[in-house]
């Protein structure tokens, strides 16, 4: 073991769970390390890197979870929609599958390569892959109109409550999430993830002070495209819950990380805000700044936290999300006391973008890359071929470079 | 019959007793002419106590020798476990007058407190807690219908579309409850308005209309529309910084108000709107609401009214199917929606109704948050609740179990001078508050008491940044209906399980 706090390793465990919730669970939460890097050029990024950027990080790890999420990833079913499941056996895969088969064509399946690791201890949850279109005839409800997306949600949150041992973990277009029980390097190892190449990379390796072991419960967590690693607390959970349970989504892996995700994607994909617009409610200015904007931005600033009150993330974070629809984007966002922290980069060629919890993660893979911290609050913005269009130190309002 | 009446009526022991020190006593007679109960007498050279007294405290405070000690009389009944003290004077009282007992103040009975059953979380090692002193820890609080989501224009500058609803802005998540003028003297009311301006807060014009003194404070107040409609006209909607409809009151639900005519003073009267000497009874329900669509009718004509410059309110008695009828108001259009829970105070109740009717606010506001949050309606509406907050730690508690606002009446009351003594609906106060003789009146200063009541908020805010700095929150919105920073102790779990509050033990996870 490399794990640098360990002379005498800790116990880990006796009860490992793989897509099951581990029973009478909660709430989960920790600390953690994030790592993530985005090609602005389109060149492919191998998963090599992202590897030795999260791995560096060893004191922000327990080996209790660790994952990593590759956007841009299958450029030849980019407009499918791919779905990876953990399950614990065989009976629970037919289950839902049978429901999959319900709403989605389903093009392709496939085992997700990973082999055993020495140190990590089996058991291994059955990890698979399905490729699929959504059914025209699912688009077609009694209730409100469903698009697309929503008919993908509400399967995923069907499979993950009424299948017991089966667990989606992500469930987007061109993206895949690979994560599981253990060190990040072991998570690297068992999924080989130096074998993929992407346009972009998060990740996120966990030291959880009162989670159980579980392989579903590790991040990223991803809904649709949305990928998010999150090292933080959230002390507003029971708030920010209510606002995405209001908004129709099933909370299934019982963490804050879990809600952000959701957060996101209603703020943005539903409710059409700009990510800065949306970045504002999770972690906003205070009133007294908000005062001294000019009178439309204060404007927004006020009816952006009366209306997202419940969107708004109290307590340290800081957080990278990912998304590939319409186009592959990294987001970077620290809390607005930035309590926990972020660091960004870019190489001296202007070709990667990077963001991390530590400098080192940034350094060990582009020793020369340009460095800066996002403000408290402040979302950095990258998009695969265009470039960094915010990072991080502009007025919360000003638009965009599109 | 009056023969028959007077030989008919039970003398009964007194509850409380003035006792005199004549060693110290120099005889000044200050607390002779202060008893408004007339419970002392100036005799043979000496002061004495006559009857009558309800320990208002009143010559205690004007005693310059400090020799008056208010001694409460042991319990002159044989002594009964199920037969109280209580119970036997409610007896010989209807036994005498054959009448419905009044009360008022908030229920005197034992109820249990949720309150009390319930603890408060901090934040340790995992996520840090905040030092409020050094650090921003907000508590301005926006009150006011919630649009569920925003729309954004992209361009050189983000921009918001449309203009959104009226809101109002205030410095702390407390408000004072609505006290009418009538209920309570000018002075009182005086001294509300003015600490709520001072605090940037709201304070409620309760159902008896605003005198015209008092526009000054309007963008300060939420003007209430009660079934009796006193005092309302163009002038008394406009400007204000909000309208409530009120359909019930904790302290007497399922009543109106109900002001003695002794206490309908001319001031009173044009204040109301209403003749001298009349006793000014408010209809128990709007007589233009019998059903919850006439409600919606309503809150549109108020909206068209103002012409949407203000948020449009309901405010309605803690019930038992309190839950399904918010959801109601909030469907009906109402911008904010106020709670009130049966410990509330009153100038004047049933006591039936006061100490019986009705449901604790804690509970109420518990099911109202998660019922709106399960139709999906929590945000659209802004949530104040009152009726038996204490303190800070009530105030705290409330907002964690889903309350945007407190509101505050009897505190603030209390902070002004009053003592509880409940004899508010004799119109005798001692301390001019809830009375209009002019020279009780004049016993309370309005700059006094509204730097009083700004002292006790100021420090009930201090008080919650603290808690929020400590849970590791640093901004109000972000506890309210937080039940996971509760824990239940009490002996009911039951109630913790309706509340959805964990029990205490049981962690996050």
């Amino acid at each position: 073991m490399s794990h640098a706090n360990a002379a005498q390793p800790l116990p880990q465990p006796s009860q490992v769970y793989l897509a099951q919730r581990p029973p009478g669970l909660k709430y989960m939460m920790g600390g953690c390390g994030i790592a993530g890097c985005i090609s602005l050029d389109g060149r492919l990024i191998a998963g090599d890197r992202i590897r030795a950027m999260l791995t560096i990080m060893e004191e922000r790890e327990n080996g209790l979870g660790a994952g990593y999420a590759c956007y841009g990833l299958f450029p030849s079913r980019k407009d499918q929609y791919c779905l990876q499941f953990f399950f614990d056996d065989e009976k629970a895969k037919e289950r839902a599958e049978g429901m999959m088969r319900f709403n989605l064509d389903i093009l392709h399946d496939e085992k997700v390569y990973h082999h055993p690791v020495a140190d990590l201890r089996p058991p291994y949850p059955i990890i698979w892959r399905y490729f699929a279109n959504v059914l025209p005839k699912s688009l077609k409800s009694e209730g409100p109109k469903k698009g697309e997306e929503d008919v993908v949600i509400d399967l995923v949150m069907q499979i993950n409550l009424e299948v017991d041992g089966a667990m989606c973990i992500s469930s987007g277009k061109d993206m895949a999430v690979f994560k599981g029980n253990g060190f990040s390097y072991q998570m690297a190892d068992f999924y080989d993830i130096p074998r993929y190449k992407g346009t972009m990379w998060i990740s996120h390796s966990r030291f959880p002070t009162n989670s159980p072991a579980w392989w579903a419960g590790a991040h990223p967590l991803s809904i649709l495209d949305w990928g998010v690693c999150h090292n933080g607390e959230i002390t507003s959970y029971g708030v920010n819950r209510k606002l995405v349970e209001m908004s129709g989504y099933k909370c299934t892996v019982l963490t804050d990380t879990e809600v952000v995700a959701y957060i996101w994607d209603l703020l943005v994909r539903k409710h059409g805000l700009p990510i800065q617009a949306a970045a504002f409610a999770m972690a906003p200015w205070t009133y007294d700044e908000i005062s001294r904007l000019d009178p439309e931005s204060r404007k927004l600033a006020t009816w952006l936290r009366f209306t997202y009150r419940e969107a708004f993330l109290n307590g340290p974070f800081s957080i990278l999300v990912g998304r590939s629809q319409p186009e592959v984007t990294l987001i970077a966002l620290a809390d607005r006391k930035k309590l926990r922290p972020m660091i960004v980069g870019q190489s001296p060629d202007g070709g990667i973008a990077y963001c991390a919890s530590e400098e080192c993660a940034i350094r060990l893979v582009e020793p020369d890359a340009e460095t800066w911290a996002t403000n408290a609050g402040s979302p950095m913005i990258a998009k695969v071929g265009k470039g960094i269009l915010r990072t991080g130190t502009e007025h919360p309002f000003q638009g965009v470079r599109l | 019959m009056s023969g028959i009446a007077k030989k008919m009526d039970t003398k009964l022991p007194e509850r409380f007793k003035p006792v005199i020190d004549y060693q110290s006593c120099r005889t000044c007679k200050r607390c002779v002419n202060e008893c408004s109960f007339q419970a002392l007498d100036f005799r043979d050279n000496r002061v004495v106590p006559i009857g009558g007294c309800v320990a208002c405290g009143r010559c205690l405070a004007v005693c310059p020798v400090s020799c008056i000690e208010i001694r409460t009389v042991p319990s002159q009944f044989p002594p009964h476990g199920n037969w109280t003290e209580r119970m036997r004077r409610a007896i010989y009282a209807q036994a005498n007058s054959g009448g419905v007992l009044l009360s008022s103040c908030g229920t005197d009975v034992e109820h249990p407190v949720i309150f009390d059953d319930l603890l408060l979380d901090a934040a340790q090692v995992t996520n840090p807690s905040i030092d409020p002193l050094r650090e921003p820890v907000e508590t301005v609080t926006l009150l006011g219908g919630r649009p569920g989501r925003l729309q954004v224009s992209e361009g050189e500058m983000l921009r918001m579309k449309g203009c959104g609803n009226p809101l109002v802005v205030m410095d702390m998540p407390l408000m004072i409850g609505h006290v009418s003028l009538g209920s309570v003297s000018y002075n009182t009311q005086k001294a509300f308005f003015m600490a709520a301006k001072e605090l940037n807060i709201v304070a409620g014009s309760g159902e008896g209309g605003l005198h015209h003194d008092f526009y000054q404070y309007a963008d300060h107040i939420c003007a209430e529309v009660a079934s009796g409609r006193f005092g309302v006209d163009p002038q008394y909607l406009k400007g204000m910084a909000a309208v409530e409809i009120k359909i019930g009151q904790g302290a007497k639900p399922g009543h109106g108000g109900h002001l003695p005519g002794e206490k309908v003073t001319p001031l009173i009267s044009e204040t109301r709107m209403i003749p001298v000497g009349t006793d000014a009874l408010s209809p128990y329900p709007h007589h233009d609401i019998y059903s919850i669509e006439d409600l919606a009718q309503l809150i549109s004509v108020l909206k068209e009214s103002v012409e949407y410059s203000m948020p449009v309110g309901v405010k309605i008695a803690a019930v038992h199917n309190i839950a399904a009828i918010a959801s109601g108001v909030v469907r009906a259009g109402a911008d904010f929606i106020t709670i009130d829970g049966f410990k509330g105070g009153t100038g004047s109740s049933m006591r039936v109704i006061r100490d019986h009717a009705g449901m604790p606010v804690e509970v109420a506001v518990a099911v109202v948050d998660k019922r709106l949050t399960e139709e999906g309606l929590r945000n659209r509406v802004t949530v104040c609740a009152g009726g038996g907050i204490r303190c800070s730690a009530d105030m705290i508690k409330v907002l964690a179990l889903g309350a945007d606002v407190a509101m505050v009446s009897t505190a603030a009351m209390v902070a002004v001078g009053c003592r509880v003594c409940q004899q508010c609906h004799r119109g005798l106060c001692s301390w001019g508050i809830a009375t209009q003789r002019e020279d009780l009146v004049q016993r309370l200063d309005p700059e006094v008491g509204a730097a009083r009541i700004v002292h006790l908020f100021n420090a009930w805010n201090e008080e919650l940044r603290e808690v929020l700095g400590a849970m590791g929150i640093d901004s109000v919105e972000s506890l309210v209906g937080n039940r996971d920073r509760l824990r239940y102790q009490g002996p009911n779990p039951k109630i913790a399980e309706i509340m959805g509050v964990k029990h205490v033990g049981e962690g996050w996870g």
